[in-house]
């Protein structure tokens, strides 16, 4: 597993200094034209690691395109995904990569002003970034101008990291998705462009501007070149770790010690992912294309793995009921549809179903999708829909009979 | 559905979700584009608006009590213009959003004694 955020000291270790960075990596690169920069990222198909995977080369040029000068870049490292951990990781452990990261893109989009997005739960990663600001103010070296950096710590939630979201809480305190368009690239902090990038994505931009975009291409295994950051649940020995693109998720799993059988599901990507049956995991890279192609998606970087004891269907009305208490609750559809869904699964789970329950259940699946002003429906619908596919017997069998194949065909509920 | 030719108006209904509250009264001037959901919410046709329900459409973007509804014109994408589909979820969902329930046929062109109201199997339940 190649190491390259996360080489040198141990994450455990904690954050790294201005001084133990600058030893091992070196400065950055000294000023360079911004249409350069942006095309090293463009020919390293460097894609966002905050969950959609859109080519960071692109919106950069996008940004720096509109945005005269006076643009607003935003690190989101709200992480309100609770199976993900690699953000607070990151940022705990190499706050000046992010920070190299965020200087370089207020260079190459020409803006003025940057701001950190910290979730407030991670209260590790806000010390070290706190940190590592006033090293650098202490001690400048980096080429580039300095640009003000705003720290802002979001309240614990899902949707917090939403870039509207995040753009509507830098205004006005409001952590809810606002209607798009104007997107935040249009019309973002402050009413002005607005480039919304993941931390992880930050940090690989620190490398790539320091050693080229054919280094950054060397690394990864299948279709998409390079590393990322995976949180590994599930297993003996859970954690945060770097691995080249492309690795297989029974790799992984021998990481990290998971005992059950080779067979048992594993949801990918976190709640807005896709459950895929073990059949079909262990095999499966973990490359945004491929899986992509094969009806999953990368997210931000969760492999989970279920195990054969736990019940899916308990599972998946967990994450269902955690789902609708998380909706900003302003779309409709939203709002009573990932509510219905969250009840419905539980009525299933506890042995006390209505009877269409578990049909209204596959309908919603489908019919909710595409209809919030941000993806909450879409993310949430998609992993019930892989729930019921990779589960079906479960759910049939709790629909129809009361009963958990998991505990030995025992029946559910009173 | 009819052989008969539909020419395009070349504009598309978009909705506010934040702004709407479920009145329905787009889906009561529009029932061939705009269904409502089991709470009451529309659930829109995929594709652009048939020529021939354009002044409809119209009317319902200006009855919608919170203007939640717009027509927006759709342009043949500048080669600049940036974000749309993030590519991982653009599988699953296209960015311009074709709210559409499974079964929701696009756009059948108009019956000619078009009933004035919804059936009571289709309103809304409250
Ligand atoms: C409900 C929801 C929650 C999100 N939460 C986060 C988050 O915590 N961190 C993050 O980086 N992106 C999150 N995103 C994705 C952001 O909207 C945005 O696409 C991302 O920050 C862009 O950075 P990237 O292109 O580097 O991935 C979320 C999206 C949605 C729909
Ligand atoms: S879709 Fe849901 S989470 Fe997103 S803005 Fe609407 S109510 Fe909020
Ligand atoms: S008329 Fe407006 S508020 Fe009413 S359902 Fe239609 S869009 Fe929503």
């Amino acid at each position: 597993m190649t190491a390259r955020l996360l080489s040198g000291p141990s994450t455990a270790a904690g954050a790294e200094s201005l001084a133990g960075h600058r030893a091992r990596l070196g400065d950055l690169p000294g000023r360079t034209d911004r249409a350069h920069l942006i095309g090293m990222i463009d020919a390293a198909g460097l894609l966002g690691r905050g969950g959609a995977g859109f080519p960071v080369g692109r919106k950069w040029a996008s940004v720096a395109g509109r945005a005269k000068g006076d643009a607003v870049v935003l690190a989101n490292g709200a992480e309100g995904e609770p199976l993900a951990h690699k953000d607070r990781v990151l940022m705990a452990s190499r706050p000046h990569l992010v920070l190299d990261g965020l200087e370089l893109a207020a260079e190459a989009v020409g803006a003025r002003r940057t701001v950190l997005y910290v979730g407030s739960e991670h209260v590790d990663a806000r010390i070290a970034l706190e940190r590592a600001l006033a090293e650098r103010a202490a001690n400048r070296t980096s080429p580039l101008p300095r640009v003000p950096t705003m720290l802002v710590t979001p309240p614990v939630s899902y949707i917090a990291g939403e870039e509207s979201a995040a753009v509507h809480f830098v205004n006005i305190g409001d952590p809810r998705p606002t209607t798009v368009p104007p997107r935040p690239y249009e019309k973002g902090v402050g009413g002005r462009p607005t480039l919304v990038q993941n931390v992880e994505s930050l940090a690989h931009v620190a490398l790539i501007a320091r050693y080229g975009a054919d280094w950054y291409r060397e690394a990864g295994r299948a279709e998409t070149c390079g590393t990322a950051l995976v949180t590994v649940t599930g297993g003996a020995r859970p954690g945060v770790l770097e691995i080249d693109l492309g690795t297989t998720v029974g790799e992984l799993a021998e990481w990290a010690g998971v005992s059950a059988s080779v067979g048992s599901p594993v949801l990918l990507g976190g709640y807005f992912g896709t459950i895929i049956s073990g059949a079909e995991a262990w095999r499966q890279p973990l490359d945004p294309v491929l899986l992509r192609r094969a009806g999953a998606a990368f997210g931000a970087g969760v492999v989970a793995f279920l195990g054969d004891e736990a019940c899916g269907v308990t599972t998946t009305a967990r994450i269902m009921d955690y789902m609708a208490g998380s909706s900003a609750a302003q779309c409709g559809p939203c709002v009573f549809g990932l509510r219905a869904i969250a009840d419905a699964s539980a009525r299933i789970a506890t042995g006390q179903p209505r009877q269409d329950d578990l049909s209204r259940l596959r309908g919603w699946s489908q019919s909710i999708t595409g209809r919030g002003a941000c993806r909450m429906p879409d993310g949430t619908t998609a992993l019930l829909a892989s729930s019921l596919r990779v589960y079906d017997a479960d759910w049939t069998s709790h629909q129809h009979h009361r009963r958990c194949a998991m505990r030995r065909g025992a029946r559910v509920g009173a | 559905m009819s052989g008969r030719r539909v020419l395009d108006s070349g504009q598309h209904i978009e909705i506010d979700r934040i702004s709407c509250d479920a009145y329905g009264t787009c889906a009561e001037l529009l029932p061939e584009g705009i269904d409502l959901d089991e709470w009451g919410y529309p659930v829109i046709a995929p594709g652009n608006v048939p020529a021939h329900l354009l002044d409809i459409a119209k009317r319902a973007v200006d009855n919608c009590p919170v203007l939640a509804l717009r027509l927006v014109k759709v342009t043949a994408a500048k080669g600049a213009e940036p974000a749309p589909p993030p590519p991982v979820l653009a599988a699953r969902r296209p960015e311009t959003r074709p709210d559409r329930m499974e079964g929701t046929p696009p756009w059948p062109p108009r019956p000619a004694n078009r009933p004035a109201k919804r059936g009571p199997e289709q309103r809304r339940r409250s």
